[in-house]
């Protein structure tokens, strides 16, 4: 530490890197491995791995988001609920075209989690309540201005090729995802914005010192995660063809539980979007794998459980 | 502080009072409407309209939600004087709804209980106060909490699925299965009824997976998916509930298989009706009717007025109905697409 030269730091930087972010490739690739000796026919197709980075996509979108707010040591609770009640918003304009109907349903994600960061900067609202609160008043508002009633979509072709087309060969949901990803990377590694949000997270009062409007960034982290749920609302909504809502039931958790086997600290201070890919990746593994070999749904749930609790332990061992 | 706050009583009783107000003079029209067909105003033992309490919980989707549409339209048209409390999702929160009810002194209660067993001993205190109770869908733990049952045929549902399906393919075939959630006994029982359904086929229909969906369409999407990667050869896809087999329906259909297989639903929904009426991949859903509180309305209804069903010799309501789980595909779904929800 006396001796600080600039390829010491690199190395540095290098050293965190495989004690945080290697265990889950590890463990992927043991997933990969054991699919491919389990379900030879099945499991190590492209279009199976395909259909499993689809599958994560609509969740991973979203863990991506959340990476930033658990990033600044907050909390989103809401985005399963957000998730429908954007699909709604898009549903009541369908009749005006796949455009206006992302423009409707990315428009309303945002604004709700505008309301969140407000609730919590300006009304100093702890994340946790402040988007408990939301949890409900979302899944309220897509239940009343749905009626209850799931709208049908099918007459939306353009939006249905954004949830279940191909380009080259890639589902689309899973191009958004990595589009996304590498969005949300250059963000938190790259920009002073991403600096800004680890260092809200790390240390509030040294972050005011230095300078930084700790609210704006926390506002901003907040809006950014409703983009992403208004983008994960519009792919799954043309994944469905309808917009339904009761969807997105215990989202929130799984995002959070990617997020943190992922190497993020709940604490916040500090982040890796890299290890909410992974995160994510791991999770739609499990549940591909434990669904082709038909293991009842008790198992699965042990099985995630008990990855949470391995993964966060061995990370803590740095 | 104070005086926002007054003024959203205020407001809030006005409200009350409108509404109150509007009721009156609909109920009033209705008499005048239907006149001497039949009496629009239901007139207890007492002389006054027939006072029915409800209680189901709440309504957060298709199902549920028409279930507390069709009690009040019911109601509505038979004259009855409605008591419906908002539904709530937890069990204890509908006892003491149940509780608030029975203060308000009804003559009859109609419950469609979050849980049987928890709900029971509420039951069991409004029959030895006097009121009859109307037990809806999801039994008491004992005959003692009820009056009248009505409800639909889970197991009835498994095994008229499986009958259909078993036609279909001749008795040969894959099947995957679509439950809802995992260890309630709605789902249990659905799947009982398909399993011991193609037992007739001894071996020829074949359940390739099984996995839960929770009755949801975006889950019902995912699960379906992994199951189109994991068997290359289906030939039906048994699900537990019309709104999540949308998304199985979806899945199929962006994995382009639909001519490889077919869906069947559950419950009787408009959408599933639409499909199964285009004809193809939806080929039939298997009722279980919310129409049901419509019904348990009625019975309310004529309990509280000491009458029979009129087509029947005994001059007393039944102690146990169970609708049949009928089996709706595109030859008879005209004639039941007007109880679709």
């Amino acid at each position: 530490m006396a001796v600080d030269s600039p390829p010491r730091n690199a190395l540095a930087g290098w050293r965190q890197v495989p004690v945080q972010e290697l265990v889950l490739p590890v463990v992927i690739v043991a997933l990969l491995v054991a699919g491919a000796i389990i379900k030879p026919d099945v499991f190590p197709t492209s279009d199976n791995l395909l259909n499993v980075l689809t599958q994560a996509s609509i969740t991973g979108i979203i863990a991506i988001g959340m990476t930033f707010v658990i990033a600044t040591g907050g909390i989103d609770l809401s985005v399963g609920s957000v998730l429908a009640a954007a699909s709604i918003a898009g549903g009541l304009v369908f009749e005006n075209g796949t455009w206006i109907f992302i423009l409707a349903a990315v428009g309303f994600a945002v604004l709700l989690g505008a309301i969140n960061g407000l609730a919590i900067t300006w009304g100093r609202v702890v994340p946790f309540i402040a988007t408990l609160a939301m949890l409900t008043i979302a899944r309220g508002l897509a239940l009343w201005m749905s009626d209850k009633t799931p709208i049908s979509l099918t007459e939306l072709s353009i939006l249905q090729r954004v949830g279940s087309g191909r380009v080259l060969g890639v589902p689309v949901p899973a191009l958004v995802f990595l589009a996304v990803t590498v969005a949300g990377w250059v963000l938190l590694n790259r920009t002073t914005f991403g600096r800004h949000t680890i260092a809200v997270g790390g240390n509030r009062s040294a972050a005011r010192i230095a300078g930084i409007r700790s609210n704006r960034v926390i506002f901003a982290v907040y809006v950014l995660t409703g983009l992403c749920v208004g983008i994960s609302a519009t792919l799954l909504s043309g994944r469905l063809a309808s917009a339904s809502p009761v969807v997105g039931n215990l989202v929130e958790l799984d995002a959070i539980a990617a997020v943190v086997i992922g190497g993020t600290a709940l604490a916040g201070g500090k982040a890796t979007v890299t290890g909410t890919f992974f995160g994510v990746i791991t999770f739609a593994l499990i549940f591909n794998l434990l669904n082709l070999l038909n293991m009842p749904a008790e198992i699965q749930g042990i099985v995630k459980g008990v990855l949470i609790l391995a993964a966060v332990a061995l990370q803590r061992r740095d | 502080m104070r005086l926002p706050r007054r003024l959203v009583v205020m407001v809030a009783l006005a409200a009350l009072t409108l509404t109150a107000c509007t009721n009156e003079v609909s109920d009033g029209g209705g008499e005048g409407a239907t006149g001497g067909t039949s009496a629009p105003q239901a007139e207890g033992v007492t002389g006054r309209p027939v006072k029915v309490g409800f209680s189901a919980p709440g309504a957060d989707h298709g199902w549920l939600k028409a279930i507390t549409d069709n009690a009040r339209k019911s109601a509505d048209e038979l004259g009855v004087d409605l008591i419906l409390s908002e539904g709530t999702n937890d069990t204890a929160g509908q006892v003491s709804q149940v509780e608030t009810l029975i203060s308000q002194k009804p003559d009859v209660l109609v419950i469609l209980p979050q849980e049987g067993g928890a709900l029971t001993p509420i039951a069991l205190k409004a029959m030895q106060a006097g009121i009859p109770v109307v037990n809806v869908d999801r039994e008491f733990s004992t005959p003692a909490a009820y009056r009248t049952l009505i409800g639909g045929d889970n197991y009835g549902i498994g095994e008229a699925a499986a009958n259909f399906i078993a036609n279909e393919l001749n008795c040969q075939g894959n099947v995957v299965e679509i439950q809802g959630v995992a260890g309630i006994s709605v789902t249990e029982q659905r799947s009982k009824g398909f399993t011991d359904g193609i037992k007739r086929c001894n071996g020829g229909i074949k359940i390739v997976a099984s996995q839960p969906a929770d009755f949801l369409p975006d889950k019902g999407l995912q699960v379906m998916e992994t199951m189109l990667q994991g068997h290359q050869d289906i030939d039906a896809v048994y699900t537990h509930d019309d709104d999540m087999a949308m998304g199985a329906v979806q899945a199929i259909r962006n994995a382009n298989r639909q001519d490889e297989m077919f869906v069947t639903g559950a419950g009787g929904s408009k959408d599933a009706m639409n499909l199964i009426a285009e004809g193809d991949l939806y080929r039939a859903t298997f009722l279980y009717n919310p129409s049901m509180s419509a019904s348990a309305v009625s019975l309310a209804k004529l309990i509280a007025e000491r009458k029979g069903l009129s087509e029947l010799v005994e001059p007393e309501v039944p102690s146990r109905v169970e609708l049949p789980a009928t089996t709706v595909t595109k030859d008879n779904v005209a004639s039941v697409q007007n109880l679709g929800y």
